[in-house]
């Protein structure tokens, strides 16, 4: 699998940067959805620190991705109608917006009641500003309330990708699947060219 | 009666050389108790509102010299609102059952050109022995003494069970008091 994207499929680095944002956006959302609820306690304090920690991952994932796409081609858009080209491009926009956004606006929150911040208690990460406790409640709102937003944009995300997967059988989802290969699209379609990836002819 | 007037004028002789050291009233509101600690890699300060200290200090006559301080555990402040409400709790300094924390000096001594006071600290029930490094200058008719050391935390049961985790909350307190004293 090359590291790079080409024509028909994403390359391993972009892959990774998917699938490992896309875990670690589960595991800390998953996380900050439960943790308000916990009683005081170092476990309290423990989880939080693994929220906080898993969130800059994704800010930083988020940075390196950025980079990479400078960098890197994107396969072809698939044969579809024009809006959904566009509904697609849009919804990558969106998230990708999202995806810096929540970090930020958690580590803004994280600043402002002037709490430490420590990525997994390897270093310390400086506050975006000073200490504001009103401030700092805006920010949760808005922290809380873009997360909801990514939940909402995410069902429309997975939601179209399974319904290419399942119902139109094609390649969008195979091609940015870990190990997927990819599907032969019968040539009577307005198909793009067929491929035949490495392995397939065994 | 002569021997008697001979021994009281020898006594006035002596006292002067055996001494005693001078007392002085804490100024509460230009003084500070205060102490750093450390919480998930970054350091923050606290400080108790309510103590007293009796201070008996000449730096002329060490073996006199007495700090007796009594600290109202309850009235720690560190500038956040969850941490205050957690340390007077039974995990922290668990003030229900040991509302004060008390130490009282056992003696002086010299290190180089440094004071130390070494003395006792009664914290959460547990007595250790615990050195300050002292800094006394006279100021017009009081002074000023500043007193700094570094106090273990678990030593004391400070922050038991799971918060004893010091890869979260530092190990080390380090004290810093800034007192400023009038004579008596």
């Amino acid at each position: 699998m090359s590291l790079r994207s080409d024509e028909h499929r994403w390359g391993a680095a972009a892959k990774l940067f998917h699938w490992l944002t896309a875990l670690l956006i589960i595991t800390a959302g998953t996380i900050g959805l439960l943790m308000g609820d916990m009683q005081p306690s170092m476990n309290k304090i423990s989880v939080f620190a693994l929220h906080k920690s898993i969130g800059l991952t994704v800010l930083a994932l988020f940075a390196l991705r950025l980079l990479w796409r400078l960098i890197d081609r994107r396969p072809r858009d698939q044969p579809e109608p024009r809006w959904q080209q566009l509904a697609a491009h849009a919804t990558h926009g969106v998230l990708y917006l999202l995806i810096a956004a929540i970090p930020l606006s958690g580590w803004l929150f994280n600043s402002l009641h002037g709490y430490p911040l420590q990525w997994f208690k390897l270093f310390n990460v400086p506050a975006l500003a000073d200490k504001n406790e009103a401030a700092g409640d805006v920010a949760l709102a808005v922290h809380e309330t873009l997360f909801w937003t990514l939940v909402a944009v995410l069902v429309l995300h997975v939601g179209a990708a399974l319904k290419h997967h399942l119902l139109d059988r094609d390649n969008v989802l195979r091609r940015m699947l870990p190990f997927g290969r990819l599907r032969h699209v019968p040539p009577n379609s307005a198909s793009p060219p067929t491929v035949r990836p490495e392995g397939e002819s065994r | 009666m002569k021997a008697l007037t001979l021994g009281a004028f020898a006594l006035a002789l002596a006292l002067p050389l055996v001494g005693h050291a001078a007392d002085y009233a804490v100024q509460p509101a230009q003084s500070k108790l205060g102490f750093t600690s450390n919480f998930q890699g970054t350091a923050f300060d606290g400080s108790f509102a309510k103590w007293t200290a009796a201070i008996s200090y000449d730096p002329a006559n060490p073996a006199t010299d007495k700090f007796d301080v009594t600290v109202d555990l309850a009235s720690v402040h560190t500038g956040d609102k969850d941490r205050d409400g957690a340390l007077p709790g039974a995990d922290f300094f668990n003030t229900a059952k040991f509302p004060q924390a008390h130490f009282v000096t056992t003696g002086f001594r010299k290190n180089g050109t440094q004071v130390i006071a070494d003395g006792n600290l009664t914290l959460r029930g547990v007595t250790k022995p615990v050195s300050l490094t002292v800094v006394f200058a006279p100021a017009g008719a009081g002074a000023t003494l500043d007193v700094s050391g570094t106090v273990k935390r678990l030593d004391f049961g400070v922050g038991s069970g799971d918060y004893a985790d010091t890869s979260v909350i530092g190990a080390d307190v380090k004290i810093n008091a800034h007192l400023v004293l009038a004579a008596k």
